[in-house]
């Protein structure tokens, strides 16, 4: 059964982290309305039909479920805690996606907006930098390439050692 | 010890191996893998390793029983 918006808690939702099926945001946003809420932040990251030049025919997303399913959780659970959250969820597909499609979901909500902007921000950059998931970029082309988003190895000299949009964000406003 | 290997370590090594050396750590897996497989050199300094599914740093012990995840840059999102 789907919790309604009036009666979940406030805490994150029990959606799964990992998804095969296309992302259903308008049900996902559906369960965000709290009446606590007068915030919510949607954020959609698509695939684009192009990348390094190229057309992309399409994106293929492989995950290593044992430890993404509870590393997004974990990620969610913190923002909710360090951002006084009234909801928060991240959901990610798996398999082939299509441009146009949603790749990931990160909806979070707060009494106010400062407060979800910037707990949704941080989910979906850590989620993108420490998460095992991995896309396979196939482009018209026949060609395929594996795609590398956190090269933050490189500066750190630590693949554990991130750098993040939300750090660069606070640090240089 | 049981190797398992994602993304585009797969174009390196299988999905799943099993390692019967006498490794003592981290560093000393990675060590043999690049001997076994040069050309994976590149992706294995940049990957992250996870011992029964925790993040571990390169001088982590490891013991024979271990499943040991290489897990290349996330590239989500």
């Amino acid at each position: 059964m789907i919790p309604s918006a009036l009666s979940h808690p406030v805490a994150e939702a029990s959606i799964a982290p990992l998804s095969a099926l296309p992302l259903d945001l308008v049900a996902l946003l559906s369960l965000a309305h709290h009446p606590k809420a007068g915030a919510v932040v949607l954020f959609s990251g698509e695939v684009r039909d192009n990348s390094q030049g190229k057309a992309v025919d399409y994106l293929e997303y492989e995950a290593y479920p044992a430890m993404a399913i509870k590393m997004i959780h974990a990620i969610v659970a913190e923002a909710i805690t360090r951002w006084k959250l009234t909801y928060a969820i991240a959901q990610h597909r798996t398999g082939k996606v299509q441009s146009g499609e949603s790749a990931v979901v990160v909806i979070t909500t707060s009494p106010h907006r400062a407060e979800a902007y910037a707990a949704n921000r941080y989910i979906i950059d850590r989620i993108k930098h420490e998460a095992p998931i991995w896309k396979c970029e196939y482009f018209t082309d026949g060609t395929k390439e594996w795609g590398g988003n956190c090269n933050c190895q490189k500066q750190t000299g630590d693949a554990n050692k991130h750098i993040y949009e939300f750090d660069h964000q606070h640090q240089t406003t | 010890m049981n190797i398992q290997t994602f993304a585009a370590l797969k174009d390196y090594f299988s999905a799943n191996f099993n390692v019967t050396e006498n490794l003592h750590h981290i560093s000393d897996l990675k060590t043999f893998l690049i001997q076994q497989n040069p050309a994976a050199q590149d992706i294995l300094n940049i990957s992250r390793f996870a011992v029964n599914d925790i993040f571990v740093d390169l001088d982590f012990e490891i013991k024979q029983h271990d499943t040991i995840c290489i897990i290349p840059p996330s590239s989500g999102g």
